[in-house]
């Protein structure tokens, strides 16, 4: 299975995701390019528009490869925020099992 | 970079600003009716009440606000920027200015004033304004009646019963409210410039209730994405009670940055608008989470607030700038399709000056460098000359190499000095102002020509000019022009015009100020110099002489001293500060079309390039400026003229000569021209005299040292030198020593004080 499937590789995202985490943000999500993914965004207190761009970008690429993209957990904040610019992640939730 | 700072780039991007909005609005006075025109003029304002916002003053704001919301309605063209309503905007912006200072500098303005031009604007932005923008003014006040028991002002002719407010959702009562599509598309500079999509979103959403649909059909795979560019757009559909200025409002830091589309909906529309194709998400009305986590660590609450106040205002700031960037290309625009040439010349300058990227300096810093760059320049010619005295066998390298180092001391500070030359634009747009509020308080129609504004000249050269320029700019409108009757009268066009312009001529900058008035009543002012006992009453004056009587203290006309003028301490005050710059001023005047003003500067005060020349074993520095030619005379050449007068005749027209040892007391018989040098020089007058020297020893530059600061003022001797031996030279006054040729004695004229 290991062989086949690359490991589940999960991704902790930064409480504050401005202007200054975009870059970065896009950088360790290249990184993790081909596993699937799981992010956990329970920590996360701001997020911009530009690193939700990176994510959504990041979840269209994965949706490419057949891998799974989804968040793990959530903030509030998080939450709120997509929802107020109109960024649907309800079909990127973990579903629990 | 702290607050003060910040705030100190913002108020001198407001000084851009103002006089982008003066020049602009000028331009609409013109007649130029050019779209980026009116655009460039809206920008200016609005960045000074963006900037003004973020540092909290609220006057500026306010004012501002009022302002741009009249030249909104000029932008859509719901306003026709005719006479009147310029006059208003011209007006505005001389407050907008005062309020800016005050901001700046403390103090206090004219509180009617404003409160009077606020009307005016306001009575010009609903007055004239066509119905289209009425719903939309009216919304605020519509709203409240909606929300209210809106069935029972339905004049249907029954009254519905049992009607539970009770049972009215939020919803209802919020359709009743006006709806907005608004298509808000960030561009990338947006984000770079710290601004935030979501914040600003967030702060739409607060307006009222919210649907938001997020575009991301340009967002690029993840690999080929550029993380800090902006691929998000969203359309919004919101319904507020606040109004589409509310709604604009929330991206006014952010204008520039983004592609933005603000629609009134009928309120038909909205069910439709919001079930449109595209699937739009509501925005829950509760996002407090969003808010809590900026209050709920109380420490950084604070912190962040700041950084967030930062963050606008050097957003600000940056928007400031960029508005500046944008008015250059307006004006590029405008020059490309506008075909008045000297409009296209004119904004062609323009593109020159605003397109360069500049900096601000110190200016004690470039006073600094400058003088340094003239001990320099007196070092170098020291060396050069030590080396030519000692060097025995002709060219050396250390001869060539010193050539070499000539012309780079001579290139270093020609530059320096370009550091220091400033266009007389400023100071120009100061007298605009000027010349507007002694019209009005003078009920005159005047109009001022200005041309030759990008004319450079020194710094120190410009500041001085203001307070001359601005007394003769009022005589001339008090005193020169007519009432509006008695120009129609005497077949004049009613509005007077006065004229300024600067140009260059030959090293020097001459402004010139011509009115098209009645001239000098030459009887008058002979008869108020014989009762002022300035002159005898049988004195017999050209009518030249009795022109430049004005120039003498305590001296009026005017029947009645005005406010403005009249007192007798304009224009011989006028006259002192002009001299105290090493300038001079002439006026020539024709009864019944006006006077004209002549001031001639020197372009630099620091600097001269002068003809260093033997009399009577003197060294002395002959301003280049001034001489048109050297010849040596020939005994034949050389005619006698009365007692003492000598003449030259040169190319068969007759020149005085004039004994410049004799002059200046240097020795007390004449010289003999033939074993001399003449040298061909014109006056201010406008005649040429051939001064009469003993040697030439050669060109040279050389820095200006006051004579005034160091030692006291000689006539005929504007200041002094020093030259490569380190020996002192004295600068020739030329002018002062040509009058002085005429039988005036030598007196205290010109000089070139100024300088260090």
């Amino acid at each position: 299975m290991a062989a086949k499937k690359a490991a589940r590789k999960s991704l902790s995202l930064a409480p504050v995701l401005d202007l200054n985490e975009a870059n970065a943000l896009h950088g360790k999500l290249m990184a993790l390019r081909g596993n699937p993914l799981a992010i956990d965004a329970s920590a996360v207190e701001r997020v911009g528009a530009l690193c939700v761009q990176v994510l959504m970008a990041g979840a269209k690429s994965w949706e490419e490869d057949n891998q799974s993209f989804t968040f793990a957990k959530v903030s509030d904040a998080f939450t709120k925020t997509t929802q107020l610019i109109g960024v649907n992640i309800d079909h990127l939730m973990a579903k629990e099992i | 970079m702290d607050m003060n700072e910040i705030k100190e780039i913002f108020f001198q991007e407001c000084e851009e600003q103002l006089a982008e909005l003066e020049s602009g609005l000028l331009r609409l006075n013109d007649g130029d009716r050019d779209p980026e025109t009116v655009n460039a003029v809206f920008r200016a304002v609005h960045s000074i009440k963006g900037g003004a916002g973020a540092f909290g003053l609220d006057d500026l704001v306010s004012f501002a606000h009022v302002f741009e919301t009249t030249l909104d309605c000029v932008r859509s063209n719901k306003l026709e920027p005719n006479q009147d309503v310029l006059k208003v905007m011209l007006k505005s912006a001389d407050v907008l200015a005062d309020l800016t200072n005050v901001a700046r500098d403390g103090g206090s303005v004219d509180q009617a004033r404003s409160a009077q031009l606020i009307r005016e604007l306001e009575a010009l932005a609903k007055g004239e304004a066509p119905p289209a923008a009425a719903p939309v003014a009216a919304a605020p006040k519509a709203a409240p009646v909606a929300a209210a028991p809106a069935p029972v002002v339905s004049d249907d002719g029954f009254v519905p019963v049992a009607f539970s407010f009770d049972d009215f959702g939020d919803d209802d009562v919020s359709a009743d409210l006006p709806a907005y599509d608004v298509v808000f598309k960030p561009k990338s500079e947006l984000y770079t410039k710290g601004n935030e999509a979501t914040l600003l979103l967030r702060d739409l959403s607060r307006l009222g209730e919210m649907s938001i649909h997020c575009n991301m059909d340009s967002l690029p795979p993840l690999d080929q994405m550029d993380p800090e560019a902006a691929y998000f757009s969203w359309k919004v559909s919101i319904k507020t009670d606040k109004g589409e200025d509310a709604v604009r409002s929330v991206f006014e830091f952010a204008e520039w940055d983004c592609d933005l589309e603000v629609a009134a909906l009928e309120s038909g529309d909205v069910a439709e608008a919001t079930g449109d194709d595209l699937p739009m998400q509501p925005v829950p009305f509760d996002l407090s989470a969003l808010d809590d986590e900026l209050d709920a660590p109380l420490g950084v609450v604070e912190e962040e607030e700041q950084i967030a106040a930062v963050q606008e205002a050097v957003a600000a700031a940056e928007a400031a700038s960029n508005v500046v960037q944008m008015a250059a290309s307006a004006s590029r625009g405008a020059a490309s399709d506008k075909g008045a040439a000297a409009a296209a010349a004119q904004n062609n300058a323009q593109q020159a000056s605003a397109a360069a990227p500049t900096i601000r300096v110190d200016l004690d810093r470039v006073d600094r460098l400058i003088n340094l760059v003239g001990e320099l320049v007196i070092n170098q010619a020291m060396l050069s000359q030590s080396v030519i005295e000692n060097d025995s066998n002709g060219v050396s390298s250390i001869n060539m190499g010193l050539e070499e180092l000539q012309q780079l001391t001579r290139e270093i500070q020609d530059s320096v000095m370009a550091i220091r030359a400033q266009p007389v634009k400023p100071v120009f747009q100061r007298m605009a102002r000027t010349v507007r509020e002694i019209a009005d308080i003078t009920g005159k129609s005047v109009r001022l020509v200005t041309e030759g504004e990008n004319t450079e000249v020194d710094k120190t050269v410009i500041d001085k000019l203001a307070e001359p320029l601005t007394h003769m700019i009022r005589n001339a409108v008090d005193h020169g022009l007519e009432m509006p009757e008695k120009r129609i009268a005497a077949g004049k066009n009613a509005e007077g015009t006065v004229k300024l312009t600067a140009k260059h001529r030959s090293g020097r900058i001459v402004i010139e100020l011509s009115d098209d008035g009645a001239g000098i009543n030459r009887e008058k002012v002979r008869q108020k110099a014989i009762d002022n006992d300035l002159i005898a009453a049988d004195a017999n004056l050209s009518d030249e002489e009795i022109d430049n009587l004005i120039f003498h203290a305590g001296f009026s006309t005017a029947d009645k001293v005005s406010d403005l003028s009249g007192r007798g301490v304009g224009m011989d005050v006028v006259k002192r500060s002009i001299q105290a710059l090493g300038g001079r001023i002439n006026i020539s005047s024709k009864p019944g079309h006006g006077s004209v003003f002549t001031m001639s500067l020197p372009l630099t005060l620091a600097v001269l390039d002068g003809m260093v020349v033997t009399v009577a074993g003197q060294t002395l520095v002959v301003p280049l400026t001034a001489i048109v030619e050297t010849l040596q005379p020939d005994a034949a050449a050389i005619h006698s003229f009365g007692a003492t007068q000598r003449l030259i005749s040169i190319r068969n027209s007759f020149c005085p000569l004039v004994d410049v040892g004799r002059i200046l007391n240097f020795r007390a018989t004449q010289a003999n021209p033939v074993e001399g040098v003449a040298l061909l020089v014109e006056s201010e007058g406008g005649g040429q005299r051939a001064l009469m020297v003993d040697a030439i020893q050669g060109q040279r530059q050389v820095v200006i040292k006051s004579l005034e600061a160091n030692y006291t003022h000689v006539p005929g001797i504007a200041a002094a030198t020093i030259l490569g031996d380190g020996r002192v030279a004295l600068i020739l006054d030329v002018d002062a020593v040509v009058s002085a040729s005429r039988g005036q004695s030598l007196h205290t004229e010109t000089s070139l004080a100024a300088a260090g």
